[in-house]
């Protein structure tokens, strides 16, 4: 291949809104820009959110445009179900080595369906955190960029894959489609490899295995999202309740020494945000919620006060330490209000554990010798042509992360020159 | 306005030295309250005293019973998100307590530092060795006499027959010990209390029980819950110290027997029957309960040993308020079997030693008591007998309102 490091290439390693927004930075002014992503599509967390901050947008709102701008960008090259396999070389001549995973359709795909009405297995939805099923072979979801279909090969038959590759009238199935490994010469990289909700599994105390009635923030945007398993309308996962009362667990996970050390930043915010939510479905639930501090930093101030307001909305001054699962399908939540010096044992209908962010790249990124600190975030250092933007950076907003992948765009170009 | 705070230097110090350095991470999320088995709904802990700490509120942590009742399991450390510690915070805090209600001042301060060890052993042994050296029996008896009398004739003998030689020392060092305990004991159990119904407001009520009533209703039902061990029993992470704390209870109380009918045969009946002194019968049962109570006391201490030997590996601070009573009680057992032993076998000069070191060892047990860990015997039997009556009618009567 060409050596593209030499014209100040850009590799953008994920694809959510901070990749996406880098990409477009770095290629806008001139470069050229590999955008690497390991999910089928791209948006990342965006993607699976109901709303977002800062005008509470649904995500269809910034990525479309954003998918726009990189398909009519000839500068940007997309790779999906691709991971990076090993890094070489240093600031402005890198040399990198990926594997993109099969996807088992290629792009004759026209997304007609006729594939998924033959299949007949179903996998949990990993788009809504396994709450649903889908065929084995789908759409990760609705506005899904590219807008191509993905096969579950292991999860189906021989008869199965048969019947699927027969109803492709594109002769678009291609079952022996093998890993594939390339190379890419580029002169800087941007790791915008974004975030996983901490498994809230490893929180033993809140015993989130023991109900369906506990779910974690992001489940509970995808609860309320359109596109999601409950076409939008907030129910209990398991017997569909339409709960009456709610509670909210701040800094499951985050801030705490056994999980992970830094506040996620976003999980005050979330939670006001998806009391919105629950207001609009269902305007006399009522709504506990149970903090450390609170945390809606700059002007999401006057968003809290909104909801502070709220008669419904009991906040609660003290950790949920403990969740009990209940016969009728509730759980009860046990905290200590800090100001009253008295516990609380409230019974609700449906909790929703705030749960952080954990940066994505983890282990991988130490194997690939890639700068971390302490809580696994990518250190950004110019000096060594590796930049970081986004939630891979810190824990942060959209917002913000528009900011850093702005930043990181212009480092990156400074190094290509 | 300006403001000028004092930090209270001298209250952090002693937090650091008892093991509660760690009382600065708290940021009160409360998760430690929810973790204790032991914390009640209404009146949860340890959270609060945790910012009591911080902020330096001695006033309020004395006075509070929740200090006491804590059992030091480890729960809340395991779950506490910013390594706070709040159980060995609490242990540090009952230590300044126990040093701040100790009486003579002194020698509270003095059993709160390693330091200070060979004065404290030096207390009793100069003591002990003076009292020896007065009472004119500083000589090794014979092999048949050491035989026959054992150590009864460790301060000599006299033909004086209502009072032996050798119980007038003893009573002297050990009474005279035991007499200064009791009076601390008093005077800071008393405090304790005063402070405790003062912090519900109960302290100059018109109706509070007589002390049948106090004991019957409040301080019986406590004593029998400690020797259930039923709070240990609710611990999930350092459950094993019931295996030794609960042996050790039954052996002081089992050689407290001994002792009493020990001074009573010899003492009291041996006035008229001068054949009751001297050791008590190997075969008698009152010597099995003595034999199995000093066994039990050092099985006891050797898993309570090793189990705070495994908290320290697992982070607990090495503090030598946690470990005196610890060496002390060992001590007492060590030394009891062995001059017990080394009387059975007949030898002379390292039996005396023995019993020298032995005498010293429960010496400190008993001065010490109010000032060492020991002295939860006294204040958390109180506090959980406060427990009871902050829920009784006495408190509840509106007339007491």
């Amino acid at each position: 291949m060409s050596n593209t490091a030499g014209n100040g290439a850009v590799l953008v390693v994920g694809g959510g809104i901070s990749g996406l927004t880098a990409a477009l930075e770095a290629a806008e002014v001139g470069n050229d820009v590999f955008l690497v992503e390991k999910n089928a599509y791209f948006g990342g967390r965006v993607a699976q959110l109901n709303q977002y901050f800062p005008k509470l947008c649904p995500p269809t709102c910034g990525l479309e445009i954003n998918f726009k701008r990189i398909k009519d960008n000839r500068r940007i090259r997309t790779y999906t179900l691709t991971t990076v396999k090993s890094v070489s070389g240093g600031p402005g001549n890198f040399e990198v080595q990926l594997e993109t995973a099969p996807r088992y359709i290629n792009a004759n795909c026209t997304a007609c369906g006729d594939c998924a009405q033959a299949c007949g297995e179903e996998i949990a939805d990993p788009f809504n955190f396994g709450m649903n099923t889908t065929k084995a072979v789908y759409l990760p979801h609705e506005m899904a960029f590219p807008r191509r279909y993905v096969l579950a090969k292991e999860a189906c038959s021989a008869a199965s894959l048969d019947a699927i590759k027969a109803a492709c009238k594109y002769n678009a199935v291609d079952l022996d489609m093998q890993p594939q490994t390339f190379t890419l010469k580029v002169s800087s990289i941007i790791w915008s490899t974004g975030w996983n909700p901490y498994d809230p599994a490893k929180i033993t105390n809140l015993n989130f295995s023991s109900s369906k009635a506990i779910v974690t923030n992001m489940m509970m945007e995808r609860l309320a999202a359109a596109n999601g398993p409950t076409k939008g309308k907030i129910l209990r996962p398991g017997d569909g309740k339409e709960p009456a009362s709610f509670a909210f667990v701040q800094c499951a996970g985050s801030r705490d020494e056994n999980h992970l050390q830094h506040c996620s930043y976003i999980c005050c915010m979330a939670t006001f945000k998806q009391i919105s939510y629950i207001r609009a479905q269902y305007p006399d639930a009522k709504i506990y919620v149970f903090y450390i501090d609170l945390r809606t930093p700059g002007k999401y101030e006057h968003f809290r006060e909104k909801f502070m307001a709220d008669a419904n909305t009991t906040f609660i001054k003290g950790k949920v330490a403990d969740i009990v699962a209940e016969r009728d399908g509730g759980v009860t939540v046990t905290a200590e209000n800090a100001i009253t010096g008295a516990k609380v044992h409230q019974k609700v209908d449906l909790c929703v554990l705030a749960t952080g962010m954990e940066p994505a790249l983890g282990e991988q990124g130490k194997a690939l010798n890639v700068a971390m600190d302490g809580n696994g975030f990518v250190v950004s250092d110019a000096a060594k042509g590796m930049l970081s933007a986004g939630c891979a950076k810190a824990a942060v907003d959209v917002y913000t992360s528009g900011q850093a992948s702005t930043a990181a765009a212009l480092k990156a170009i400074q190094i290509g020159r | 306005m300006t403001m000028n705070v004092q930090p209270d230097l001298e209250f952090i110090r002693a937090m650091k030295e008892a093991g509660g350095n760690t009382l600065k991470q708290c940021y009160q999320c409360a998760t430690c309250s929810v973790a204790c088995p032991l914390s009640s709904d209404t009146k949860p802990f340890p959270r609060k005293e945790m910012i009591l700490a911080q902020w330096g509120l001695k006033d309020q942590l004395i006075a509070d019973p929740n200090v006491y009742l804590c059992h030091h399991c480890g729960d809340c450390i395991a779950l506490c998100p910013r390594g706070a510690r709040p159980g060995d915070v609490l242990g540090a805090i009952r230590a300044y307590v126990y040093r701040s209600l100790g009486w003579p001042k002194g020698l509270a301060d003095l059993c709160s530092k390693a330091k200070n060890l060979p004065v404290l052993i030096g207390i009793p042994a100069v003591v002990i060795f003076f009292m020896w050296l007065i009472s004119g029996g500083m000589h090794f008896p014979s092999g048949e006499q050491f035989a026959k009398v054992g150590y009864t004739h460790f301060f000599g003998h006299w033909d004086f027959r209502l009072l032996a030689k050798n119980v007038l020392f003893i009573d002297i060092i050990m009474l005279g010990s035991v007499g200064i305990a009791v009076f601390s004991l008093y005077k800071g159990a008393s405090a304790l209390w005063n402070g405790m119904t003062a912090s519900i407001g109960q302290n100059e009520v018109l109706y509070r029980p007589s002390v049948p009533q106090f004991i019957k209703q409040f301080l019986w039902p406590a004593i029998l819950e400690i020797l259930a061990h039923k709070r240990f029993r609710e611990c999930t992470i350092n459950a094993d110290r019931v295996r030794g704390h609960q042996p050790l209870v039954w052996a002081f109380i089992g050689l407290f027997f001994v002792t009493c009918y020990s001074l009573f045969v010899q003492d009291v009946l041996g006035i008229f029957w001068p054949s009751m002194h001297g050791p008590l019968s190997m075969w008698g049962p009152v010597k099995w309960v003595a034999n199995v109570a000093a066994v039990a006391m050092i099985m006891g201490t050797v898993i309570l040993w090793q189990n705070r030997n495994k908290m320290e590996a697992a982070g607990t601070a090495n503090t030598f308020y946690d470990w005196f009573l610890i060496w002390i009680i060992m001590g007492v057992g060590v030394t009891g079997l062995a001059a017990e032993v080394l009387r059975l076998v007949g030898v002379v000069s390292l039996g005396y030693i023995v019993y020298y070191v032995h005498l010293i060892s429960v010496m400190m047990l008993f001065l010490y008591l109010p000032y060492t860990k020991f002295a939860h015997i006294v204040y958390r039997t109180l506090a959980m007998a406060f427990e009871r009556y902050r829920e009784s009618s006495y408190v509840k009567n509106p007339l007491n309102g």
